[in-house]
């Protein structure tokens, strides 16, 4: 049963990625200001990382994307250390909208020329955050989890007694807007008061109102990421989150940390319930959640089957892949490789054969033997084809299905849901494959 | 060779619409202001659809990682598909401090000895022309080492808008391959089309009109494009450009060098498409082809009106609202009116002098032109009692507090609303539209807000 942990993992040796399924710092920092009400994301940089960034995630969420450039050219990259593009571009935003925040963030472009946001954000008048993202280091989870930090590093004030009822929540950016609601609302049922930050659940969850896109709408309030050290506990959901945990906790020392580097399946959701029951002195957790407890053992023991049989390739962010490769592995399949847009000590002792820092070229350099469905976002739908192997899209970018902000996969409920939804696409294809 | 276009020169060609009077001010994007791509994704439009070529931009991720496989261009090339790989050095913080040239030369020789491609194009990006890694020299060696043309491509992000992006990567194509390759055979009616990418299969609904009148398409940049048809597209009779005014450079410098005349059309609509099949017609001067098209445009037409008779009984008195950008906010307007739809306004904003005199001629004296849609485009539909607002997706608001129909006309499109066979298409959404429950649905009021 037990497969073998992965010793070590490796980078590709090529000096090219190859169908990259890669995501930028800037465009972390980007959905994490998102996260907020009434912000404006500011990227720092070419005109054209703004522009592709707006339309990636305005196809993966089928909703208006608010965003801005500063629209650094040729002549200001030389000219300007950013005093003159920055300043333009907070007086421009706020002559059309009043942002709550304005999130600046840099680029490769930006950074390389040097410029000084930290300093030249100390001079605006208007709120703003400032994080430095580079996109020729780290990626999606990065530019998430720097943005996060930087928002309780410089909005947060800090506290000397905490409020046990309070909880934060920090969730890693590959959970969507409806897992982290799933996640918060499991939480309140404790008698918890939570808090979530970035909040996408609210913002970018694809609900019908007066969006104009001019503005993020929904997602945390800037006076409550003003009052976040005054929780009892900070809850992260992920590897990269914790550095956010700790940014909080130096905040207010009194701050509990408990840290999950994912929420997917029986035994991590377990262990949520065991701290949560000990954090609230309760004998037993909701009914329902025991009702969905049961589900999820049922639907173990009906997808086994199709699951136990199939050897998966896992695709897209290291924090997803650990929840991926958790839930898969309960039912028992077996996980080929697993292969990460960038390194993370979330990729530390997952059961699978391989484990890879790469991109989509990698899965092509397997042996076509070695895998039976691949999982990730809409790249992968090509190469499902070209080999004829099954596939699930999860992960950024969507852009072929819709409802991806819907996607629930994690605590017993969703756990069962996606067991379900696995063996489902397993027969299927193996119907059409002609493989019984 | 030094391949460098000067972009002052390029902004400064007449073909950029408000270039005058003022001379670069119309690229410079306002900083906290600006929605546009960059350059590079410019030159990714122009030259990604040749599939039979390797695309291998030299930057860090967010230049690839967020835009491949993004454009539906679909291509009949038999191998496989190079447009929908994606390829790139994924510049690091190393590469920065130390230059990212020898990573750039080995990540070349990977591509080609993978992929085996006709050609090579390397895109410079923001982080690499600004450390100054030398592309020109990449693509010099690696040209010698592998025996196929590797052409640089430098329109970084940085130096200006899509449009410029375009017009860099026309200028490559000039440099470098235009006029490198004798066609096997050449015919009186050799055409280029230029400036058609064949998206969602744009091309493919008017090419086999163009072969059934005997007219070949010698070339394209670059629509179902191939290298070695482009290498021979010096040898066209006529250069065709087709909805894209930022390649009118490259058309230009084809006539001062080759002598081949330019003309520039659309095939979107049934009067556009048919005005265009003429001009390519008269332009070839022919006086039999002449004849042959207007033949098959009557055809055409008629076999059209009849397939859309129904759709026109059901568009009656049928009142449209426009809301986009570019050349759309008056082809989609002449496709509406084709289909017996009554454009009664459109925005200009986002439009070019040229593109708002023609919306202008579209839409006739009572049309409105919108200069400020977002506020305009609520009042327009109550005073003129619209039935369905063609806009980008942040208007679908408007729409629904209307109760009236809406389609994103900015959404990557699935299906080609092109040429004759194309209206069918774009006719069949409008019904859909237009019957679809949803919009009163969706508007309807909670049973707690009475
Ligand atoms: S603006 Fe520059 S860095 Fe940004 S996507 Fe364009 S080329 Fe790349």
């Amino acid at each position: 049963m037990e497969q073998v942990k992965t010793r070590s993992r490796h980078k590709s040796s090529r000096s090219l990625q190859i169908n990259p399924f890669k995501l930028s710092a800037p465009m972390g920092a980007t959905l994490a200001f998102l996260g907020v009400h009434q912000c404006m994301p500011l990227m720092h940089g070419g005109q054209g990382c703004a522009s592709f960034t707006k339309v990636f995630y305005t196809r993966h969420f089928a909703e208006p994307i608010a965003l801005q450039t500063t629209a650094v050219t040729d002549v200001t990259a030389i000219l300007d250390g950013g005093d003159y593009s920055i300043s333009e571009s907070v007086k421009n935003i706020v002559n059309k909208v009043t942002p709550q925040l304005i999130g600046l963030y840099t680029t490769g472009l930006t950074e390389t020329k040097g410029d000084d946001v930290s300093g030249i954000a100390k001079r605006m008048e208007v709120p703003l955050v400032y994080v430095n993202t580079p996109d020729y280091e780290g990626g999606l989870e990065q530019g998430w989890s720097a943005a996060c930090s930087a928002m309780i590093r410089q909005l947060t004030a800090p506290a000397d007694s905490i409020d046990n009822n309070c909880l934060v929540l920090l969730p890693h950016v590959s959970l969507t807007p409806l897992e982290v609601e799933k996640i918060v609302d499991f939480m309140t049922a404790f008698g918890f008061n939570v808090v979530t930050l970035p909040d996408l659940s609210s913002s970018l969850d694809g609900h019908l109102g007066e969006k104009q896109a001019a503005l993020s709408s929904g997602g945390i309030r800037v006076e409550h990421i003003r009052d976040l050290a005054q929780a009892g506990l900070v809850v992260s959901v992920g590897a990269s989150m914790i550095p956010c945990a700790h940014e909080l906790q130096k905040k207010n020392p009194q701050i509990r940390h408990h840290h999950f580097p994912h929420l997917a399946g029986l035994v991590a959701t377990d262990e949520l319930i065991k701290t949560l029951l000990d954090e609230t002195g309760f004998h037993a957790p909701p009914l329902p959640v025991g009702r969905w407890r049961d589900r999820l053992r049922d639907a173990l023991l009906d997808c086994h089957f199709a699951l136990g049989k199939t050897r998966f390739i896992l695709t897209g962010e290291p924090d997803m892949l650990a929840a991926l490769c958790a839930i898969i592995s309960e039912a028992g399949g077996k996980i080929a490789a697993v292969i990460a847009a960038t390194d993370s000590s979330a990729l530390d002792d997952l059961k699978a054969d391989r484990v890879i820092v790469g991109d989509l070229g990698d899965v092509e350099d397997l042996a076509a033997a070695d895998f039976d469905l691949i999982i990730g976002g809409t790249h992968v739908e090509a190469l499902a084809d070209r080999l004829g192997k099954g596939m699930l899209l999860r992960g950024f970018p969507n852009w072929e299905q819709l409802g991806n902000q819907l996607v629930h996969d994690c605590l017993y409920e969703g756990g069962a849901y996606f067991l379900c939804e696995m063996a489902n696409v397993i027969t299927r294809h193996q119907h059409h494959s002609g493989q019984r | 060779m030094a391949t460098k276009p000067h972009i002052r020169e390029l902004l400064a060609e007449s073909a950029c619409e408000h270039n005058q009077p003022k001379k670069t001010a119309c690229n410079a994007p306002i900083p906290g202001a600006t929605t546009g791509g960059c350059a590079f994704e410019g030159a990714q439009i122009a030259l990604f659809p040749f599939a039979d070529a390797a695309h291998l931009v030299h930057g860090p991720i967010t230049c690839l990682g967020a835009s491949w496989e993004t454009r539906a261009t679909p291509t009949s090339w038999p191998a496989r598909d190079l447009t929908q790989v994606g390829l790139t050095t994924d510049t690091c913080l190393n590469d920065v401090v130390f230059g990212g040239e020898e990573k750039l030369a080995v990540a070349i020789d990977q591509t080609i000895t993978r992929y085996h491609p006709q050609a090579l194009f390397v895109y410079a990006t923001c982080v690499t022309a600004l450390i100054g890694d030398d592309i020109d020299k990449a693509c010099r060696e690696a040209a010698a080492r592998h025996g196929i043309p590797c052409v640089p491509v430098h329109a970084p992000g940085f130096v200006g808008s899509k449009n410029l992006g375009s017009r860099l990567g026309g200028e490559a194509i000039l440099t470098h391959l235009i006029g490198t390759l004798e066609p096997e055979v050449t015919t009186p009616f050799d055409i280029n089309l230029i400036g058609e990418y064949n998206v969602t299969g744009d091309m493919w609904q008017y090419s086999p009109l163009l072969e059934e009148l005997g007219i070949r398409i010698l070339s394209t940049l670059s629509g179902d494009g191939r290298i070695a048809a482009i290498r021979t597209a010096h040898r066209a009779k006529l250069n065709v450009i087709v909805c894209a005014k930022s390649l009118v450079s490259i058309t230009r410098k084809m006539q001062d060098k080759y002598g081949i005349p330019w003309i520039s059309l659309s095939f979107y609509g049934q009067r556009d498409t048919s005005a265009g099949l003429l001009a390519i017609a008269d332009a070839l001067g022919d006086p039999a082809l002449i004849e042959r098209t207007q033949a098959l445009v009557a055809r055409e037409e008629a076999k059209l009106g009849e397939q859309l008779a129904p759709y026109r009984e059901l568009f009656a008195g049928k009142k449209a609202v426009l809301n986009t950008g570019g050349n759309k906010t008056w082809s989609i307007a002449a496709a509406l009116q084709d289909l017996g739809i009554e454009v009664v306004a459109t925005a200009v904003r986002k439009a070019t002098e040229d593109d708002r005199a023609k919306a202008r001629e579209y839409l006739g004296e009572h049309g409105v032109l919108m200069m400020d849609p977002g506020a305009e485009q609520a009042k327009l539909i109550d005073e003129k009692g619209a039935h369905i607002l063609l806009a980008g997706g942040r208007s679908l608001y408007t729409a629904i507090k209307k109760g009236i129909a809406f389609i994103d006309v900015n959404q990557e499109k699935k299906i080609s609303y092109g040429a004759y066979a194309g209206l069918l298409n774009l006719a069949e959404d409008l019904r859909h539209a237009l019957e679809s429950p949803v919009f009163s649905l969706a508007g309807r009021r909670a049973p707690w807000n009475r």
